[in-house]
């Protein structure tokens, strides 16, 4: 059975990693991806949960790009020097 | 798993100092330059919220070796590489980051020796292991880290970046809505409300701008 998981994934230390563990691990990377509501709660592959995760990461990257680039562009146009006053302001307000 | 609320609320402070620093370095830059301050803002900001983990410390060292994070590297290492030519007052006080950044350039030059090590394992072909590879890649400081230790960084990682990305969204629509706001101050959306309170208990201590906003009579939320 643990054939399956690559000898890589066993710790190097003197602790052995059980492979209940690293099904826990699994198991809850995926109920963090965001189909992990559509998805029923049966075992994905590790694999699969594996390409999701990088994928889902990946796009993660994209979205804080994108907003960082809208966040820099209405910062930019507000007449306060001081950006936090502008943002505590506008929160207040 | 929701990311804990005092990471959310220190990233909130990080990021809010970040880009206060970089607005007055950058006032008159291209836009390319502002994002990448405020990318830059968000990414050290999460790291430093998070505190001392496998990821954030790969994390930082890979953001002070880009060259264009020059004034960074002298923000937080300050003596070592020159004093910057304008600093303003609230200068960017991130706790541990000097012993962290410094503890994660010697961790990354350290561990380079350890990557040629031949890759002993047997089932270098199957899925799984492709799929880890291009999962160290992705994460920050992954390329040093054994498998089990890859997965559970990872799962740490993956909930700070949404929390990064959810309080981004949350600035982002305060501030679009302060823009297009309209007469009257009736309307507080619910995300407004969020990120207010969230605000509050990162700046309730301290007196200043805070205090002196918050005792208007005025005020009514």
């Amino acid at each position: 059975m643990s054939s399956r998981r690559p000898r890589s994934w066993q710790s190097s230390s003197a602790s052995r990693i059980t492979e209940e563990q690293i099904n826990d691990l699994v198991s809850k990377l995926q109920a963090v991806l965001p189909e992990a509501r559509i998805r029923r709660s049966d075992r994905v592959s590790a694999a699969k949960v594996l390409q999701e995760t990088c994928n889902y990461i990946r796009s993660l990257h994209r979205e804080v790009d994108d907003l960082s680039e809208r966040l820099s562009e209405l910062l930019a146009s507000t007449e306060s020097s001081s950006a936090q006053a502008a943002i505590i302001r506008s929160l207040l307000m | 798993m929701q990311a804990a609320k005092s990471f959310v609320q220190a990233f909130l402070k990080q990021m809010l100092l970040g880009i206060q620093l970089s607005a007055v370095s950058h006032r008159s830059g291209s836009l390319q330059e502002r994002k990448s301050a405020i990318k830059l803002s968000a990414d050290v900001a999460m790291a430093v919220a998070r505190g001392s983990k496998k990821w954030t410390r790969g994390l930082i060292a890979s953001l002070s070796k880009e060259e264009q994070n020059r004034s960074f590297r002298q923000f937080v290492l300050g003596k070592d590489f020159g004093r910057p030519a304008k600093l303003c007052h609230s200068s960017w006080k991130i706790p541990r980051s000097k012993n962290i950044v410094r503890r994660s350039l010697r961790f990354l030059s350290k561990r380079k020796s350890n990557i040629r090590a031949p890759n002993s394992s047997v089932l270098a072909g199957t899925l799984v292991e492709k799929r880890t590879q291009v999962l160290k890649r992705l994460v920050p400081g992954g390329e040093s880290m054994d498998g089990f230790s890859l997965l559970d960084e990872t799962l740490d990682y993956v909930t700070c970046l949404q929390a990064q990305v959810d309080v981004m969204q949350k600035l982002m629509t305060t501030l679009e809505a302060s823009k297009h706001r309209a007469d009257s101050n009736a309307q507080c959306p619910k995300a407004k409300l969020h990120l207010l309170a969230m605000v509050g208990s990162c700046y309730s201590t301290r007196k200043g701008l805070w205090k002196r906003l918050s005792k208007r009579p005025k005020l009514t939320l």
